[in-house]
């Protein structure tokens, strides 16, 4: 079974796994979205972790160490950034952190992922903007973005299904750009987020 | 002056005690909790962090590992110094506790 979901809070992510879990379906991969598959219903403790690594070696060495004290690596990749822990050993710790400073060190890496992002759309934006890739002109003249020759011209049945049929383009044609902006702003607004899950894990709450 | 690490915080100062025979990671926190007598007790992101950040300041380094898949770590000179500073440190404050409490 496949599961589109998106979360900010890490913490909530993990209740909602295990909730899952307790309902008999067994994370297996973690892609854009979630596969489950069918499996005894089970009190598991899932966590999360949210590190990227430079070098194959890394990696393995971090899946090693969390095998060696009991969890199993689930599922995440050397650049996927969430690495997904399962506790198969029920007498060894309870958490991958044993302090607040190291479990609110997972946020401060997820913050610093996201404004990345935001700061390497922005230039781009900047450039398309410039180089006039994208123009912002036409909101004004709405009619500019429609190119079907003597449109304006038509009147009736024959106008409106041009019009129509025109429309989408002329969106796409207009408002490609929003994308870039809305992309940038929501990335800030996850970067904001975990953040704050930073400062609040630091304070031990 | 002091140097601005000091004082090493209790994980620290195990991890080094525990890095002068060299040791992969969860060997480490095996170490790490007999040392304490059983009081520091690390979880694997927290070890992983602390070896990550102890690395970057140089206390400790990879050495050569015959195992493929876990690296081995070692304390180096600065680390020894350190390590060394602070046990001097404490040396002195149970000296001064115990006058005064004597």
């Amino acid at each position: 079974m496949r599961k589109l979901k998106f979360f900010t809070d890490i913490d909530k992510e993990e209740i909602w796994l295990n909730e899952m879990a307790k309902q008999g379906y067994q994370l297996t991969r973690k892609l854009l979205g979630y596969q489950f598959q069918q499996a005894q219903p089970e009190n598991s403790v899932i966590k999360i972790d949210y590190r990227t690594f430079k070098r194959r070696e890394d990696f393995e060495d971090y899946c090693a160490l969390f095998e060696d004290s009991g969890w199993k690596h689930i599922t995440g990749t050397k650049s996927s950034g969430y690495q997904y822990f399962k506790n198969i050993n029920e007498n060894q710790n309870e958490d991958i952190f044993s302090d607040a400073d190291s479990k609110a060190g997972r946020y401060k890496r997820l913050s610093q992922m996201w404004i990345t992002m935001a700061t390497t759309f922005l230039p781009l934006f900047v450039v398309l903007m410039t180089t006039g890739s994208i123009k912002l002109s036409p909101i004004w003249n709405l009619k500019s973005l429609y190119y079907t020759p003597g449109l304006w011209e038509k009147t009736g049945a024959s106008f409106l299904s041009a019009f129509l049929f025109e429309t989408p383009f002329a969106i796409i044609r207009g408002f490609l750009w929003l994308f870039f902006p809305v992309l940038i702003v929501l990335y800030l607004i996850f970067a904001y987020r975990a953040n704050r899950q930073y400062q609040k894990t630091n304070e031990g709450k | 002056m002091r140097d601005k690490n000091l004082p090493l915080t209790e994980t620290v100062y195990y991890i080094l005690l525990a890095l002068i025979e060299p040791a992969h990671g969860y060997l480490i926190m095996q170490k790490v909790e007999e040392l304490s007598g059983g009081q520091v007790r690390m979880a694997a992101g927290t070890l992983y962090g602390a070896v990550e950040n102890l690395m970057k300041l140089r206390f400790i380094q990879p050495v050569r590992s015959e195992d493929s898949r876990r690296k081995v770590y070692a304390i180096t000179e600065t680390g020894m110094e350190m390590l060394r500073l602070d046990f001097e440190r404490m040396n002195h404050m149970m000296q001064v506790t115990k006058e005064i409490l004597r």
